[in-house]
């Protein structure tokens, strides 16, 4: 049995759905039950978080996580679907502490917050970005620019003048 | 009888396998003229002075030690042995931009990375050129649309020669370096460098 099936029937009233993406094992949870669905999946041995992704669908966020066992050698994939009004779902820091840069990774660009991660900021974009850029309703008719303040810290502004050539 | 005075066209001059430092400087043809007047206690030599400096300035280019992305590895290959710009005199990449007077633009600026590029032009003393390589760093290349990456390098810093490719190779680079001496040799004295330019 592949483990998203063995994790429907630990779990028949979390998991929503299961099935295959890109041949691997994939169960879609209800994004209240994720803590408890993942920490079986790390005691049935998915020691390790590869990637999370979050996908904006116009109407609803999607946030994927991959999960593979270098001792049973299998991968597995969980889903959550969130809402598209102010998305927000458990964070999985205190189970695999990988999983703190790839949360920042899915706030900074796609906005999605993760309740009870310990840092949740940007990562790769400055602070004061305005706006999550791979979100579908990103604003590209805003040109931002960074320069670098008295502190040494980057500094997001929109008049790129102190910047660009005159 | 003044030097200057000299009709250049009435002395013939040897062409002699080039010995001596003047002889070579002859030999390199932007000198314009140079002579030997042993009866006058040394040597006189005639040329413009912006001839002079210019051969100077492209006879030993120093880039300063800067990357950006995948364009740098072409850069590396481009200052290895089998392309060799040690031939230009610039095989001495300068940690530091108080070193340097090239630098080459060689990827992606992004919008973070565009205030340390700013920095670091400002900081290599005059004369200074510029050459930008690559798609990335001409226009935004395949990231011309994205949220993160500048449009070109040009909207901010002056560039002198543009290489396009993505990355371009070894040749191209070649070829970049010999337009930047060209337009050195050409330059004018009063040339204006920096962000004035």
């Amino acid at each position: 049995m592949n483990p998203a099936e063995e994790i429907k029937q630990l779990f028949p009233d979390s998991v929503l759905s299961t099935g295959l993406q890109m041949n691997k094992p994939l169960a879609i949870i209800k994004k209240e039950e994720l803590l408890k669905v993942a920490q079986k999946a790390k005691e049935m041995g998915f020691d390790h978080l590869s990637v999370i992704t979050g996908i904006d669908y116009g109407s609803r966020f999607e946030v994927v996580y991959n999960f593979f066992s270098y001792i049973k050698k299998q991968n597995l994939v969980l889903k959550v679907v969130l809402g598209h009004e102010n998305p927000e779902v458990d964070s999985l820091e205190s189970l695999w502490k990988g999983a703190d840069w790839l949360e920042r990774e899915t706030y900074d660009l796609v906005g999605i917050k993760f309740s009870g991660h310990p840092n949740l900021k940007r990562i790769l974009l400055p602070e004061g970005w305005i706006g999550h850029p791979l979100r579908k309703d990103y604003d590209m008719s805003i040109d931002q620019f960074v320069t670098i303040g008295e502190d040494g810290e980057d500094v997001v502004s929109t008049d790129g003048s102190n910047l660009l050539r005159k | 009888m003044d030097p200057l005075t000299i009709d250049t066209t009435k002395i013939k001059i040897k062409k002699n396998k080039p010995v001596t430092a003047i002889d070579k400087l002859n030999d390199t043809g932007l000198i314009s003229t140079v002579l030997a007047a042993r009866e006058r206690e040394g040597l006189i030599l005639f040329s413009a002075i912006d001839q002079f400096f210019n051969w100077a300035r492209l006879s030993s280019l120093w880039p300063v030690t800067s990357g950006l992305a995948c364009c740098a590895i072409e850069m590396m290959a481009t200052a290895m042995a089998h392309h060799d710009i040690a031939r230009f005199g610039m095989e001495i990449f300068r940690a530091s931009p108080r070193q340097a007077d090239l630098m080459f633009v060689a990827g992606t600026v992004t919008k973070r990375m565009a205030p340390r590029v700013k920095k670091l032009y400002e900081m290599m003393p005059d004369p200074k050129w510029v050459i930008s390589v690559g798609s990335c760093a001409n226009t935004g290349g395949p990231y011309h649309e994205s949220y993160s990456v500048l449009r070109g390098v040009d909207l901010i810093i002056p560039v002198d020669v543009y290489i396009p490719g993505c990355p371009p190779r070894p040749e191209a680079w070649l070829y970049g370096i010999i337009q930047l001496r060209e337009k050195i040799k050409n330059q004018g004295y009063g040339a204006k460098w920096g962000l004035n330019k």
